[in-house]
């Protein structure tokens, strides 16, 4: 899951980050609204959180004009404006959640995780394909009785697959939400990270749940004749 | 309560007034009225006593017993209607008397005999004449300077009474009733031109620091009720002004201390989520450590503001060679501008200049205004620190044009060549927490009150400081300080 966070101070958005990426989200972040705004544009997030006193564009304005372009990713506004009416505008506008710093970053990752599931089709707190189920909360994965151990990107690789079951899901939309802007899609990583997963999970178990569609991208499912694109 | 009420003593005074004004009118009315009227019928008496007395022909002549009437008639073609009469000799003996007496007679005092013995004539008022009030006039009737005869005429004051006593009713009844209309028409009035007091103070009542961008309503004619809603509006409209700067000062503050508490407490919650290694934990804490000392740089601006604000503040003013201050300072401050490799300039008057000024707050003025200096400027660049003196020249007061009265000023120039300030934020960046890039300003640590505490300290040192500046070119800010002579 792909995050930005648009936040103008350089140590809060640093410690955010970080915090994110240790839970495997891939993070970007823009230091004021003009650099927010153009991320938003040009890459597909599934979450962006929004300071809303940030330089050049502010964040009101950001939200307006996030929402105008039919853009309708789920927005957290994260700000140190906490009076009733700011928190009410926020919502107005079009924000998804507001939280106001200085914040609890457990609270600040339940709201991301609770965003995120309210945007997919699945609603429960965790996911599940087949006998495969992966917990966003806790992190662990677990296919029959077996808990599978997997590394950061391995993780974020298969939440995303999780996310979108039985949709096609090409290599430009995986790198999208899986890696963050430093990544270069030219390489063949992947397809290497999609064989180290299919490994662990796949390997010994039945059905196969991860399969390739050469020259496309990939699918995970548990149906075969199910091979509608996404 | 309505009796000590403006309304009260408006309409109070109001009847009043008008009471005397109406009954002096009345007293005056009635007293002209009825002088005139008895004047009136003394006059009638009196030429008709000397018209009868002057008639050769006059029946007065025989005196005798009979009646006046006929004998008045066939002479003189005259019957006096309404009119007693009656003829004495010169001692009083009673002779003819008109048809109307009868067989009574007209009293006759002993003063009014006398009297017309002595050939001068009475007017008397008798009542009790058979329950009429009558008018007598005693005349005597004089022949050859002798008194021969004595002429009473009478006639009845009923007339003359009877409109006094209804004019008298007349103005007892209307006083006392055009009093009372008065009294509620004042009262009328006196609501109508106070209803808006009402309403002002209902208004007043209700303001309170939740709902100041309420008014009063102001009235269409300019008159003075018209003139307190005005006062009083713009008496709310200046609270409103105070009480919103007090709530953008606080909401600014808070927000100034809630950045570095959210870093502070994301860092540390990050950091705990999982075992890390020493360095991390180091980082984190070098970095704490960093907001700690904003946050603490923070309060202690905040506080000595807050302390200026309210007067709390002493400064110790001392002889301050301003000359050899600033060049120590500049001296100082070059150990700051090494890292960017910024030269520092210093371009001193001819002599030197002495100010009165507490050291202290002096260092902390020109420290902070040289540090803007460096932290805005590109690297390599430079600042010049200019001294000099200038003269204002300002009248006295306003009543003697030819006086004039001169201070001498030390005016010091910091000048840079840095980012500089765009025109619409000038005159913005000495309000305290104003800053023209947030972000930077808080990478070189400041708190955003640093020029408003050198606003501070120049003003308290009866000076002033300007800036000049042009986006991309660099800022010159001048501050003028009262030289102290020597």
């Amino acid at each position: 899951m792909r995050i930005l966070i648009i936040e103008d101070e350089t140590k809060v958005a640093n410690f955010i980050k970080k915090g994110l990426e240790e839970e495997h989200y891939a993070v970007d972040t823009a230091p004021d609204g003009e650099a927010g705004l153009y991320m938003a544009e040009v890459n597909e997030y599934d979450l962006i959180v929004l300071d809303l006193m940030i330089p050049k564009i502010d964040g009101w304005e950001v939200l307006r004009r996030i929402r105008s372009s039919k853009n309708f990713v789920p927005i957290l506004v994260l700000t140190a404006k906490d009076t009733a009416e700011d928190i009410v505008r926020g919502l107005d506008s079009g924000c998804d959640d507001y939280l106001t710093k200085p914040f609890e970053f457990k609270v600040f990752l339940a709201r991301i995780r609770a965003l995120l599931r309210r945007e997919g089709t699945v609603k429960e707190p965790f996911l599940k394909v087949s006998d495969l189920t992966l917990s966003p909360i806790t992190h662990k994965v677990i296919r029959g009785t077996k808990e599978i151990e997997l590394t950061s990107k391995e993780y974020a690789l298969l939440e995303y697959f999780m996310r979108n079951p039985n949709k096609v899901l090409t290599r430009t939309m995986i790198s999208e939400h899986v890696w963050d802007y430093h990544f270069d899609s030219m390489t063949n990583v992947i397809d290497v990270y999609v064989n180290y997963l299919r490994k662990k999970i796949d390997k010994g178990f039945e059905p196969k749940l991860i399969r390739t569609l050469r020259g496309v991208g990939y699918i995970l499912s548990a149906e075969r004749q199910n091979l509608k694109k996404g | 309560m309505y009796f000590r009420s403006l309304r009260f003593k408006l309409t109070l005074w109001y009847v009043f007034i008008l009471g005397i004004l109406l009954i002096s009118f009345s007293g005056f009315l009635y007293f002209t009225l009825s002088n005139s009227l008895y004047r009136d019928a003394d006059k009638k008496l009196r030429s008709l006593a000397e018209l009868i007395s002057s008639e050769s022909t006059s029946p007065l002549f025989k005196f005798g017993f009979g009646n006046i009437d006929q004998a008045l008639e066939t002479a003189m073609n005259f019957k006096p209607i309404g009119k007693f009469i009656q003829v004495l000799d010169e001692s009083g003996r009673i002779g003819k008397k008109s048809e109307n007496l009868k067989n009574v007679q007209l009293p006759i005092t002993l003063n009014a005999l006398r009297n017309a013995t002595n050939g001068l004539i009475t007017f008397e008022t008798n009542r009790s004449f058979e329950n009429i009030p009558l008018r007598i006039i005693t005349f005597p009737v004089k022949e050859n300077n002798q008194v021969v005869q004595i002429i009473q005429i009478a006639s009845s004051l009923e007339d003359v009474e009877d409109a006094l006593n209804t004019l008298l009713i007349i103005l007892l009844v209307t006083v006392p009733s055009a009093l009372m209309i008065a009294s509620l028409g004042g009262q009328f009035l006196a609501n109508r031109a106070l209803k808006p007091v009402d309403r002002i103070a209902q208004t007043a009542r209700m303001i309170t620091s939740q709902n100041l961008n309420q008014r009063i309503q102001t009235l269409k004619v300019k008159d003075e009720i018209s003139r307190l809603i005005d006062t009083f509006n713009e008496m709310i409209s200046r609270l409103d002004r105070s009480f919103r700067q007090i709530k953008q000062f606080t909401t600014d503050a808070s927000h100034e201390l809630k950045t570095p508490l959210t870093i502070l407490k994301g860092e540390v919650e990050v950091a705990l989520r999982k075992k890390r290694e020493a360095h991390e934990y180091e980082q984190v804490l070098e970095s704490n450590l960093e907001e700690i000392d904003r946050m603490s740089k923070i309060i202690e601006d905040l506080l000595l503001l807050s302390k200026a604000d309210i007067g709390e503040v002493r400064l110790q003013k001392e002889d301050i060679n301003l000359t050899r201050f600033i060049n120590d300072l500049v001296e100082q401050m070059k150990i700051l501008a090494q890292p960017k490799n910024i030269k520092i300039e210093t371009s001193n008057h001819h002599e030197e200049i002495h100010i009165l000024g507490d050291s202290l707050r002096m260092r902390e003025l020109f420290i902070n205004l040289i540090d803007n200096g460096i932290k805005y400027s590109e690297e390599g660049g430079f600042l010049r620190i200019t001294l000099s003196t200038e003269v204002h020249s300002r009248e006295k007061s306003p009543f003697s044009l030819m006086e004039r009265e001169e201070t001498h000023y030390a005016k010091i120039t910091i000048l840079d060549h840095g980012i500089g300030i765009a025109k619409e934020d000038q005159e913005m960046i000495f309000n305290r927490f104003f800053r023209v890039d947030k972000a930077r300003s808080r990478e070189q640590g400041g708190s955003g009150l640093g020029l408003s505490i050198c606003k501070w300290i120049v003003e308290s040192h009866q000076g002033d400081i300007t800036v000049e500046s042009e986006l991309g070119k660099g800022s010159s800010f001048t501050v003028r300080l009262p030289l102290y002579p020597h």
